[in-house]
């Protein structure tokens, strides 16, 4: 993807109700703008679902880890 | 020494990865950090643990419970697993890495067994370190700096600069800094 193709955006609506939710939660954060916060959400969740694919932190290391952590005294 | 206000300062990395020291140094490099004595220094921790709500703070971060306005301007330690629930914020982290047979090593001693499922252990530890770098990476509101625990034994003074550069401070304590990395506490390493 060239640079010009990368400064390309699309228009997403969201409801009045969820935007307001979103400002507040960005409010005193680096995310200056709702869109920054919905694009880095929105490309978390694909990132996370293209990962499903590879061999990555699964449920079961997840679990092991949370074991491990409460061994250690780092979880309840 | 004086940080941004608007910031929430963080060490990390995975449990027994050098987090602690690092705490230690930035302590006594007159640097805010945060932490109760709810966790007393033991044998694996001699100096202490520096960390807040008994080292349990994840639960905190889990539920959503944290209050990180109450933590700018100062650090706080959070291992690697809880910065996978950290809230949108003004982000910087000092994260800390460590060769992971040392880091299972240490962990194996802390808890006084020998784990006989040591392989799938790493490699879910493993997974952990690389799913948490490319989730800190990813943000736009978090700058990181890597400290590599080894490099850090072998030559403080670099890496206490690099330390220092990325919080914009002068290298006024930086005697004091590096006097902390006391290589008697680096007895894991094969």
């Amino acid at each position: 993807m060239n640079e010009k193709k990368e400064k390309e955006y699309a228009n997403v609506k969201i409801p009045t109700a969820l935007a307001k939710k979103i400002k507040k939660r960005i409010e005193g954060t680096e995310f200056t703008s709702i869109s920054s916060y919905v694009t880095y959400i929105l490309g978390e969740i694909l990132s996370d679902a293209e990962e499903k694919t590879e061999e990555t932190f699964t449920k079961e290391d997840e679990e092991k880890v949370k074991n491990r952590l409460r061994a250690l005294g780092y979880l309840d | 020494m004086k940080l941004d206000e608007k910031t929430n300062y963080i060490v990390s990395g995975l449990e027994r990865s050098g987090t602690s020291m690092l705490m230690q140094i930035l302590y006594t490099g007159d640097i805010e950090i945060s932490f109760d004595n709810s966790r007393k220094s033991d044998d694996n921790n001699p100096r202490g643990y520096f960390e807040l709500n008994g080292g349990k703070i994840i639960n905190l971060l889990i539920n959503g419970d944290f209050e990180f306005d109450k933590y700018k301007a100062k650090f706080i330690k959070i291992t690697a697993y809880g910065l996978k629930f950290l809230p949108p914020g003004k982000y910087k982290i000092i994260y800390c890495e460590r060769n992971i047979e040392e880091v299972l090593d240490s962990m194996e001693k802390m808890m006084g067994i020998k784990d006989r499922n040591r392989e799938d252990t790493k490699k879910s530890f493993i997974a952990l370190n690389n799913m948490i770098k490319k989730k800190i990476n990813n943000r736009k509101d978090t700058k990181i700096l890597y400290i590599y625990y080894n490099d850090i034994l072998l030559d403080p003074e670099k890496n206490i600069k690099k330390i220092l550069n990325f919080l914009n401070l002068s290298y006024q304590n930086l005697d004091k800094m590096k006097a902390v990395v006391d290589k008697n506490l680096y007895r894991q390493r094969k």
